[in-house]
């Protein structure tokens, strides 16, 4: 039994040491990405690989600021309706083939193509990429490719963000020669070259050295899959991991452990609990501002949430143009809120079923809020049901209340602003509380058209601080993103959106 | 003994048919929409209404479960509606590693729950009875999710013997293994006990005894030879389920197995995904019980299929 015992961590000696080569970059994802085409990618994880193999004509740095890609300047005429984009030259794929305006082009019908299951979206603004994509057209006429160096967009209607949209997964570029099967064989002109993937254990990518912007500091990175957030921490504090996002029930171990290890950076992020405004007493603006009132956000956000996070006044979190510091939340007073659901006609209160999803942090919100809800007389059923449930429920109106995140594809108020709250959005489009009011639509339409930037912040202010005053939600904070780094590793930083990391500049010192 | 495998193998069929029919219903009642977990944020109606129709999820029940089938039958389990991988090939990808998972952790529970059964039947009573039971009660008692961690937060955090997760060689199953086995050492154990302790008190052992044969003669081929047919059915049963993916374990252990295709399956409403995991994992289920069957034969002779 000692022999066998002996035996065994002989063994696993071994074995460990195997794993530590150094100069490898670990990262890790919470889930199997769903692609590695582009054309296909509707999630995060898939997101984040993508940025890491493909370029994008632009794209977004770690604090989230537009930079150029493979376009190196662009120019937008007076409507904010045609783009001309002028590509670099000398740009090469993986396998060696020129990267040119057809490829770009190319790239765009394939993810609008009939069939396609991507996430279209930031390509739906090009004039006929709906006709494209729905099979009533041959090709999209908004967009055009004059020369190997140009490529202009003509859009349906003006928008002042398009080339950020272009910086999305969706949008990224890859040889007009790809196929159907490109996910299992992913070839791009990133500074990262695909190595191999088996589904649901890890990713390897291998340093583009031929890489316009210059080869990455590493030589290689590995993405293990890795669901379980304890056994992440595992895994960072036995070395395995370079870097670990650190959730926010687990923050005062970590500070009290490993101070000295914690980066911590404002998400670009709104929590939220969005109320459906078109459901019984929930349709009175009263109604909504006594929830506001009635819930003590400032003892919730600083309890269980470890105080990571900045009271909400407005759905524009900090570090976006428009968002309103000035701005003083709803202020937590009981009185007020029975108040003004008396003044509503409800003083005895009502009963309403909050959805939410099983992350553990919501969980304990959820309560949190059910609790100081009920004692202004409004009895809430908490209905906890899988992402996937909620998110059909919430999207179908079935939902009083609905409490989740919003994370920002793109660090501008349009993204704050259009799909939460304009209604050609309910539902599906993000606007979950079903929000309709004429005025703010025509506020959010001018703020995505107009060139001038001073006016642009102007209307998000105006939007943001109309968007309070009707209460389509419960505003509860802007999180506080917190990762723990290996003490070795420098050059990373968390990224303020999910396509703003790729790991070009971090590396293990030796 | 052939025909008896023939007629068990044509039973599979309307057994899986039936398996097939429940899945169907269940997913079809099931909350959640396929389409919205496919589409990601940011939809629009027109996208979700497309795709609705080019999957035909609006098609009656009975339409949409018959041409299935007639794939299933044609030897198709379909693409998968998010990743757009073809089914059968995800699942060979991944039974590999559930398939060594199983056997490992049931190496583990038939190593040591047969031995702890056996030293427990022999020598009732003594210390090494009582922490033998002891040791079953915590195999039951102890959740499988809390086993993992625990073992992970010892053995790879504090000790640094294994790795904490992940998917490779022999220190890489150790963890895993334990925690999955854990519940089948405490079962086997008491089962073992049980049945030996029958045979053990039965007129032939005297009889080994009287006439000198030594004690490990009496306990192994007298005593344990006999008292397998229970212990059999423990180890069939529970090998078919640690097959059919050990979702908890394969999750805390980043171990890249059926059980977290299913699960990500269910999860996203992928509906083609988890009829074809599900038939596929059925299949394997139904095989190991009809392999149990026949080893029963092989252990008691007055076991015979005609």
């Amino acid at each position: 039994m000692r022999r066998l015992a002996i035996l065994l961590v002989l063994v696993a000696a071994a074995c460990a040491d195997a794993g530590q080569d150094s100069g490898t970059l670990r990262y890790y994802l919470t889930a199997d990405p769903v692609s590695l085409d582009p054309a296909l990618s509707t999630d995060v994880q898939s997101g984040e690989m993508i940025t890491m193999l493909f370029d994008n004509l632009v794209r977004f740095d770690v604090d989230a600021k537009l930079v150029p890609g493979i376009a190196t300047r662009w120019e937008v005429d007076s409507t904010a309706s045609v783009y001309t984009f002028h590509l670099r030259s000398g740009v090469t794929f993986h396998d060696g083939q020129p990267l040119t305006a057809k490829d770009v082009e190319a790239s765009i019908l394939r993810a609008l193509a009939p069939g396609s299951r991507g996430r279209h979206w930031p390509l739906q603004p090009i004039q006929g990429a709906s006709d494209y994509a729905e099979g009533r057209a041959g090709g999209i006429s908004g967009l055009v490719v004059p020369d190997d160096s140009t490529v202009v967009f003509t859009l349906r209607e003006p928008l002042n963000i398009f080339p950020k949209f272009l910086a999305m997964p969706v949008a990224a570029i890859v040889p007009a020669s790809a196929g159907a099967d490109f996910s299992g064989n992913p070839l791009g002109s990133g500074p990262w070259k695909f190595v191999s993937w088996q589904h649901d254990n890890a990713l390897l990518f291998a340093a583009n050295e031929s890489y316009w912007g210059g080869r990455p500091e590493s030589d290689s990175i590995r993405v293990r899959i890795i669901p379980e957030a304890s056994t992440q921490a595992a895994e960072f504090e036995t070395g395995q991991l370079s870097v670990v996002e650190i959730p926010f029930s687990e923050t005062q171990r970590w500070e009290q452990e490993h101070g000295d290890l914690l980066q911590r950076r404002a998400a670009i992020r709104d929590f939220y609990i969005a109320i459906n405004t078109t459901r019984g007493p929930l349709a009175d603006v009263r109604v909504r501002r006594a929830l506001n009132h009635a819930v003590n956000v400032e003892t919730i956000l600083s309890t269980i949430m470890a105080g990571r996070g900045v009271r909400a006044a407005g759905a524009i979190p900090p570090g976006v143009s428009g968002h309103d510091p000035s701005r003083k939340p709803y202020e937590y007073d009981p009185e007020r809120a029975r108040q003004l659901l008396a003044e509503a006609g409800y003083p005895d209160g009502f009963p309403l079923q909050l959805w939410r999803s099983q992350r553990t942090e919501i969980a304990r919100v959820s309560q949190a809020v059910q609790q100081a809800l009920g004692a202004v007389g409004i009895t809430v059923e908490i209905l906890e049901r899988d992402a996937t449930s909620v998110r059909a429920a919430v999207r179908n109106g079935e939902t009083d209340l609905f409490i989740g995140d919003w994370y920002a594809d793109y660090p501008d108020p349009e993204n704050f602003t259009w799909p939460l709250f304009h209604s050609r959005n309910h539902g599906p489009g993000g606007n979950y509380a079903f929000l309709s009011d004429p005025a703010l639509d025509a506020m959010i339409v001018e703020l995505r058209t107009t060139t001038d930037e001073a006016r642009k912040e102007e209307l998000a202010r105006l939007v943001d601080t109309r968007v309070f005053e009707l209460a389509p939600w419960i505003f509860l904070w802007f999180p506080e993103d917190m990762w723990a780094t290996q003490p070795d590793l420098s050059g990373w930083r968390i990224p303020a959106v999910f396509t703003g990391q790729r790991w070009t500049e971090a590396v293990v010192s030796e | 003994m052939k025909s008896f495998i023939a007629v068990r193998l044509a039973l599979m069929v309307p057994t899986l048919l039936g398996v097939l029919i429940v899945t169907f219903l269940l997913l079809y009642v099931a909350p959640g929409d396929p389409v919205q977990a496919m589409i990601g944020e940011r939809a629009d109606q027109a996208t979700i209404d497309r795709l609705r129709a080019e999957l035909r999820l609006d098609d009656p029940l009975p339409v949409q479960f018959g041409r299935y089938v007639s794939s299933v039958v044609q030897g198709d389990l379909g693409t998968s509606y998010i990743t757009g991988r073809p089914i059968a090939a995800d699942l060979m990808d991944r039974f590999p590693a559930t398939l060594k998972l199983a056997a490992s952790a049931m190496l583990f529970a038939a190593l040591f729950g047969i031995s702890i059964g056996i030293y427990s039947a022999w020598r009732p009573g003594s210390w090494g009875d009582r922490i033998s039971a002891l040791i079953a009660y915590a195999g039951v008692s102890f959740p499988v999710y809390w086993v993992g961690l625990l073992l992970i937060l010892v053995f790879a955090v504090m000790l640094r013997w294994f790795p904490a997760s992940g998917y490779g060689g022999f220190a890489f199953l150790v963890l895993p293994a334990i925690t999955l086995g854990m519940r089948s050492v405490a079962f086997l154990s008491r089962m073992t006990r049980a049945a030996m302790q029958d045979v053990l008190r039965s007129d032939f052992v005297r009889t080994a005894r009287a006439k000198g044969l030594g004690e490990t003669p009496v306990v192994l081929s007298h005593g344990l030879r006999n008292a397998l047919i229970p212990i059999v059915t423990v180890l069939g049963l529970d090998f078919g389920s640690y097959l059919t993916g050990s979702i908890l374990t394969e999750t805390i252990f980043s171990w890249p197995g059926v059980g977290r295709y299913v699960l990500t399956a269910i999860e996203k409403r992928d509906l083609p995904a988890v009829q074809g995991s599900i038939l596929f994992l059925s299949f394997v289920f139904v095989l190991v019980n009809l392999v149990t069957d026949l080893v029963y034969a092989k252990v008691d002779p007055r076991v015979a299929y005609d």
